[in-house]
Formats: structure tokens, sequence, C-alpha cells
């Protein structure tokens, strides 16, 4: 080991030197304040959301807060002591209450108590509404989107007429997700008279993201080389054939990654649900109703729907904040699962196809 | 050449048919008819947002021709006069505030001597204020009775509406029994046309008791600065007083049966400056505030996303190892996934108080706009954005930074260049056309993002005092997509507000395709390559 500031093309610093690495750390900056930035909305969320989300006793998650439907929080004192009850605890307490008061012979104390809607209980029958909001219309978009992908990428001929669809469809992935909100609410709400329920959710955010799926699908088609085809088509298999066992098993993960990728943006899309599927509250549970079509016609609770009500409809107070933040850390905690299974699972695949 | 004593072919093959058609057929049907829907569908979202949209002009023309032939255009002429003078009051209470700060901080004395010490100055005010009365009288008089021309006239085309509706499924008996008052505008508008001449007189006095209270000795103000504003509050009230001609010539010239031409319907949308509705006066959907809006949060927006996404996309791409790079690039992607509406709740939750706090700051008072009035505001809207367009920005311009070929790098480094004249002469150089489209398209998601607005722009619909320079940043904004958002539950279907949010989402959509087009052209463009 030589001593290197004596060597003869060792770097010497110089004035151009420093400047050069002083431009490297700002580039460096600029990418650290944007994780950071995401650290503290991530963190903020987390830590306060964890408070609602978990308890330091068994079973360490607060299973009330993930199985009970919103309620309103009744908050009082009463002889000398601080209550915070949900509402129908609260009945019950003032029955109990009022029952002693009448077998002692005095009248019933009033109880003053203040009320904080949505402040008590749960977020179950948003959890639930999310669910079914992504499911039927990651069914409807899949089943459209990948066999559009699929005939025009394989069968359709290539011509300027195929061009100009591809070229709208990529450019309608573009569209802000409230104009198709907005198409939802004027076709299906309203022109075809579905009102306030799950289909015209559906329908609204499964063509809301059927650009996306599609030009995704069409891109891993495209990816798999022409002559896996050219084989298969030279060993007498037919179109169908071909397509079954030579481009989509190699189109899948592409394919996969992309639906996970536009399961992710339909569960956490606020504004198409806004008119189309979602209610600010509701009694009953989605699987409640009396016939079979009316749990297509039904309004649903969603998760994001809910922060945004929580978070501009009722004032901002310590009661207020348990439910807010409990809200978003639970939706965030979803979306967030199923984008890092998106993207492990390409890196994974990516690896694994490689030609 | 015996035909049947050839024996069969050897291979047969025995097709199942569908209706005629081989199984192979079947699937491609099934996916043909896929990408039928597909696409009809979405060509049906482009007819249907433009189709809802389309019917607004004519409607908002019927509108603007009713504010006309009602008499409420005359009205309006007056009640602007009426609001001026309005505007000079609120002028004169500022200047009173301002001297009561003087007396308290500046001279100690208690609040009830200041206002003692300006008692001559409220007599002052109180003379100007006065001076209003006789207009004032004449405004509510025919505001009234011209809202009620309008109201009548709503109703009589809700009747006729109602006529037409019944005859059109047959029920003629029905449709005769519905009584309508025709409405003569002309007979109705009386009042308004026979108090002109009696405008000259109540304007006359008008000016006479304004000029009255200008004669009047200045009201004492114990600083040069403040006498100054007086001195100015002077000439704002000449210049006022000179306007009267122009209004009475413009309501002598005013007519009710010249038709409004068209382009006014369109012009009223377009660079119209209120947006105001469910009024029970006259409403206008002028798009300019909510315009205004969306770019000025856009802009804060990209002021920080820009400069952050590029840089960062530089840093992974050209300066970080491999495994620095294997942790930042699934960790901005990351953010990409926080939905919106999580970002909007941390905005009021956190960031707007945050704001506020910093912005209270001493050592950051140089910055405009602070300290800010409002927690929420384009500043606060605009920061979160700057979130959501971030991964989009770096992803894009990184894969741009990725595409450039290898060879020129090397080509650059052979000639002696050291690392940041190769970024920055040729690497960037070459990106450029990538790097723009990304900026592009983050534009665009930008300006489509709605949940994050709707909860932290302010939502007030005004367009922003740009006298104030960059503190109109500060300054609460409303959004296209936040107006969508607003006020979508609250329409008619088939009215005229339900086709203005069409009209708006129109635009939004039109943009969205132009920024997308654009990005896509300049890639294909600019694109450089080997050869």
């Amino acid at each position: 080991m030589s001593d290197q500031s004596q060597h003869l093309f060792s770097s010497r610093p110089s004035a151009r030197r420093r400047a050069e690495s002083g431009v490297a750390w700002i580039f460096r900056l600029a990418t650290y304040i944007i994780l950071l930035a995401g650290v503290v909305v991530f963190g903020d969320i987390v830590i306060k959301g964890s408070r609602t989300v978990f308890q330091s006793e068994f079973p360490f998650i607060n299973v009330a807060f993930l199985t009970e439907a919103p309620k309103s929080l009744y908050v009082f004192e009463h002889e000398g002591e601080h209550y915070e009850m949900a509402d129908d605890d609260f009945r019950d307490f003032r029955e109990s209450v009022e029952a002693q008061a009448l077998a002692a012979g005095e009248p019933a104390p009033e109880l003053k108590a203040k009320t904080y809607v949505y402040s008590a209980g749960g977020i179950f029958p948003n959890i639930v509404g999310t669910i079914l909001l992504v499911v039927g219309s990651m069914t409807i978009a899949l089943v459209l989107g990948v066999a559009s992908a699929i005939y025009l990428n394989e069968y359709a001929k290539q011509g300027a007429w195929v061009r100009f669809i591809r070229l709208a469809i990529l450019n309608l992935a573009g569209v802000p997700s409230i104009v198709f909100g907005l198409f939802g609410f004027g076709m299906f709400v309203i022109f075809f008279g579905w009102n306030v329920s799950l289909m015209a959710g559906w329908f609204t955010l499964a063509f809301m993201v059927l650009p996306v799926v599609i030009t995704a699908s069409e891109e891993s088609l495209k990816a798999v080389p022409m002559g896996f085809r050219e084989g298969s088509l030279a060993l007498g298999a037919t179109k169908w054939q071909t397509i079954r066992k030579a481009v989509l098993p190699y189109a899948t993960p592409g394919i996969l990654t992309s639906s996970i990728l536009g399961i992710a943006r339909v569960a956490g899309e606020t504004a198409p649900i806004m008119f189309t599927a979602a209610y600010v509250v509701r009694d009953k549970l989605p699987w409640q109703v009396e016939q079979a079509m009316d749990f297509f016609f039904q309004g649903v609770m969603a998760l994001p729907y809910h922060i945004y009500v929580v978070s501009s409809k009722i004032p901002q107070n310590e009661y207020s904040e348990r439910v807010q933040y409990g809200t978003a850390f639970v939706f965030l905690a979803i979306v967030a699962l199923i984008a890092t299974s998106s993207i492990i699972l390409r890196n994974r695949l990516r690896a694994r196809y490689r030609w | 050449m015996d035909k049947l004593d050839r024996p069969p072919f050897a291979i047969t093959k025995t097709r199942t048919r569908f209706l005629g058609l081989t199984l192979d057929e079947c699937v491609q049907a099934f996916f043909g008819g896929n990408a039928f829907v597909a696409v009809v569908v979405l060509g049906l979202i482009t007819f249907f947002i433009f189709r809802e949209g389309s019917g607004f002009f004519n409607q908002n023309w019927a509108n603007l021709e009713l504010y006309r032939k009602a008499g409420l255009e005359f009205v309006d002429h007056l009640k602007q006069q009426e609001e001026d003078h309005t505007a000079l009051i609120r002028y004169l209470f500022d200047l009173r505030v301002r001297t009561v700060k003087h007396y308290t901080d500046e001279e100690g004395m208690s609040l009830a001597n200041a206002n003692k010490r300006l008692m001559a100055f409220d007599d002052y005010s109180y003379d100007f204020g006065d001076a209003v009365e006789p207009l004032r009288g004449a405004v509510m008089d025919l505001g009234d009775w011209v809202s009620m021309v309008k109201t009548r006239a709503l109703v009589t085309e809700d009747r006729l509406e109602e006529q037409r509706q019944l005859l059109a499924v047959g029920k003629v008996d029905e449709a005769a029994a519905i009584k309508i008052e025709e409405i003569d505008f002309g007979a109705e508008l009386q009042p308004l046309l026979a108090f002109r001449p009696a405008y000259a007189e109540i304007n006359a006095e008008f000016a006479a008791g304004l000029l009255r209270v200008l004669a009047l000795p200045d009201p004492d103000l114990p600083t040069p600065e403040l006498q100054a504003r007086l001195a100015k509050f002077k000439v704002l009230v000449g210049g006022y007083i000179e306007e009267f001609p122009r209004i009475e010539k413009a309501l002598l010239d005013w007519d009710y049966t010249k038709p409004v031409p068209f382009a006014k319907a369109v012009s009223s949308f377009a660079v119209g400056g209120r947006w105001l509705t469910a009024s029970f006066w006259q409403d206008w959907y002028g798009v300019v505030p909510l315009f205004t809006g969306s770019l000025m949060v856009s802009m804060v927006a990209l002021a920080i996303a820009v400069p952050l996404g590029v840089g960062a996309a530089i840093y992974v791409n050209q300066l970080a190892g491999e495994r620095e790079q294997r942790f930042i690039k699934p960790c901005i992607e990351f953010i990409s996934a926080i939905p919106s509406v999580v970002l909007g709740f941390f905005g009021i939750a956190v960031l707007g108080q945050a704001i506020r706090v910093l912005s209270q700051w001493e050592a950051l008072s140089w910055v405009p706009g602070f300290p800010v009035a409002e927690r929420l505001n384009a500043l606060t809207a605009g920061v979160l954005l700057a979130l959501i367009a971030v991964p989009t920005i770096f992803t894009l311009a990184e894969d741009a930074l990725q595409n450039v070929p290898r060879a020129f790098k090397e080509a650059s480094f052979a000639l002696g260049a050291t690392r940041l004249q190769t970024i920055l002469r040729i690497i960037m150089p070459a990106a450029l056309s990538g790097i723009i489209s990304a900026v592009l398209l983050g534009f665009g998601r930008v300006i489509g993002e709605t949940m994050v607005v709707l909860l932290c722009a302010g939502n007030r619909i005004a367009i922003p005092d740009f006298t104030t320079g960059f503190a109109a940043f500060t300054q609460p904004v409303h959004t296209m997509t936040g107006i969508i958002a607003q006020e979508m539950g609250e329409v008619v279907q088939g009215g005229i507000h339900y086709r203005s949010l069409f009209v708006v989402g129109m635009l939004l959509f039109v943009i969205a395709l132009v920024i997308n087009y654009l990005a896509q052209k300049i890639v294909q463009r600019y694109r450089i390559s080997i050869g």
C-alpha cells in the first residue's frame, strides 16, 4: 500500500472534482428527499394507525375494529367517572342506570353525552365492500381485457385500423379516474337506472382499468418471441393450440403482474365509486338481502370512501382521529400488500423467463 | 379411373362443430367478440361524455337569454354600482383598523380611547355609507321584481315541458288542463324602463351626497402613511363618481329584445370568471376559476416533482451502485402505490397544519404568502400531488436514461470526459425527449387527480388574487376534478348544472388525451439510437 497522494495517477482534489462530487450529492439528496417523504407519510399513518388496530393485550389485534360496523361514540361523565361507549352499549348503560334509579326510588339521572359519529365500532362493512368491488370489477376487466389483448395481438390483421385502436386504448389509459366516475354516474346510475349499486361500481371500475389491462397484456404477449409461435404452427398445431401451449404460458407472468397492479389501482381509487357504488353508511351487510338480484343492485360501504368521509365530513378531534388513522392504516396495508406482491412476483418471474 | 376403387384417405380428422364453426373458429370468435365489446365500450365512454356535455351550451344560451329578458342584466348594472360602493366602505374600514392598530400598538392607547379619537372618522365613514341609500332602495325593489319575473318565466317553461311530455305519451286532456301563463316581457319590464329617468335623479343625488362627504374636512389621522391612504381613497371615490354616466348610458342602451349571441354562451363558459350554481339570482358557469386552480396546483406539484424525480432518476441510473439501485427503485414504486385518498387525509391531518406552523416561523417570513391564512390551500395540495407525480416522472425518466445506448457513455469516457460531463452533456441530451414526455405524463397524472385536491385545496371557487404575486399560491382554490366530485351528487339529470359538469369532464378528457398524445409523439420523434 503506497501513499495514494504521492502516486502519479492518483486523483488530486481540485475545484472541478469538488464541483463534481457536489453535483452528485445534489442528485443523491433529491433521491433521499423522495424516500424521506414516503417514509414520513407511511410512518405517520402506520404509527398512529397501529394504535387503533393493534393492542397490547392478547390477541394483539383490535378484533372489534376489524369485525364491527361503524358506530357513534358517546362520551360522558357519570358519577365522577369518564366513559366512552358505542351507541348500543350506551343505550344498555342508560337503561341500567335508569333501572337502578327507579329501584332506588330516585329520579333517573340524565346522562349528558357528546356524540362523535363513526368514531366507535369498526370498519368491517367497508372492508367487505372494497373486496366485493375489487373482485367483481377485476373479473370483468380481466376477461374483457386479456381476451381483447389476445385478439388484437394474435388474431387481428395488423393494419391501420388495429393501430388506431391500439393508440386510442393507450391514450384512454391516461384519462382521469373522475371522468370515468362521471361516465359511470351518467350511464349506469342514471341512464340505466341502476342507482348507486355494486353493478354500477363494478362496471365503472372495470372500464377504468380496461385500457391498462389491455395495454399491459399486449405488452407481455408481444414479448413472447415469434419463433415460439412459428415452431408450434410448423409442428401442425392449430392456432388455438399454439396460443394455449406456446404463447400464454410465457405471457402469463406479465399478465399477472399487470393485473395485480390493476387490482391495486381499483382498490385505491375513490373518485369513480363516489357516485356509483359507495354509501356513507349502511346498516346491512351486503349478503343480508331478500332476493338474489338485490345483491347486485345494492350500494356498499367502501374503505377509500370511508376515509374521505371521516376525514372531511366530521370534525377533527382525538376521538375521530382514532377511526381516521385506523381506517387509513388498514387501507394502506391492503393496497401495499397487493402492490408488494406484484413487485415481488414480477422480479421473480422476470428472472425465471429469459430467452 | 374408377373412383370407387380408391381406398379411403387414411387419416380422417373429425372436427367438433358448434353452429357450423370449428373449435378454433369459436375461440377466435370469443376473443374477437371480447375485443369488439371492449372497443365499443371505450368508444361509448367517449361518445357518452360528449353527448351529455354537448347540450350544455344550448341550455346556457337559454339561461343567458332569460338573464337578459327578465331584466336581471339591467339590475346587475345597478348592483355592481352598489357593490363598488361597498368596496369603498371596506377600504375605509380597513383604514380604521390600521389606525386603531397604530393607536394601541405604537402610542399605547387603550381601545376605548382609540375609538374615542376616531369619532370624527366614524362620522365621516357613516356619512359616506349613508350616501348610497337612494340607490340601495331602488336596487332592492327592482331586484325583487325581476327575480319574480324570472321565477314566473321558469315556471312557465317547466309547465310547457310537462305539457310536451304529456302530449308525447298521448294524454291530450291532461296536457290541455295545464294552465300556462304567457309572459309578456315587454309589459313585465315596464317598471325597469320607467325607472330610467328616475335613475338619473337618484344618481345625481348619490353623487352629490358623495361629493358632500368628500368636501368635509379630513378626519384626523396620526401618520403620513395613513393620511396618504385617505388621499388615495378620495381619488378612488372620484374615479367611482366619474363612472356614473357610463352606467347611465349602459342602462339607456339596454334592450331586452336584443338577442344574446350563441358565442356568448360558449365564451361565458370558456372565459367566464364566475362559477356560481344553485343561486337564487343567476347561475354562472365560468370555468376559469377552476382551470386556474387546477393549473396552479399542478404547477406547484411539478415545480417540486420535476427536480426531485429527474434528479433521482439520474442518480439511480448513473451514479448509484447496484445495491442502492435495487433498494431505491422498489421503494419509489411503493410510494406510487399510496392511494390518493390516504395522501389527502395525510394533508388534512398533518401537512396542512405543518405548513401553517412552518409559515409562522420568523425566519421564513420572506417567503411570499407566508404566514398562510388557510391551512388548506393550493400549496398544501400541490406538495402532496408532487408525491404522486414523483414516481411517474422517476420511472419514466429512468427508463429514458436506460435506453440511451451504452456506446454513448463509453465514447464520452474514452474522450476523457468526467462522469458529470458525460451525464450532463451526453446522456441527458440523448434522453431529453424521454424525460420531457415523463414530465408531461406526470403533469397529466397531477391534473387528473381528484381526492387530494378535493380534500386539501381549500375548495374556494374564486380566481386567486394574482396582484399579490407568488402569495396567490397560498390561497385556497377549487379545481376541475374537485368540482365534479363535489357537485355531482347534487345535480338534476339533464339539467344545466349536470351538463356543465360533463363539459368540465370533457375538458379534462381532452387535456388528458392531448398530453398523452404529445408525450408519445415526442418520444417517437426525437428518439436517439445508434445507426
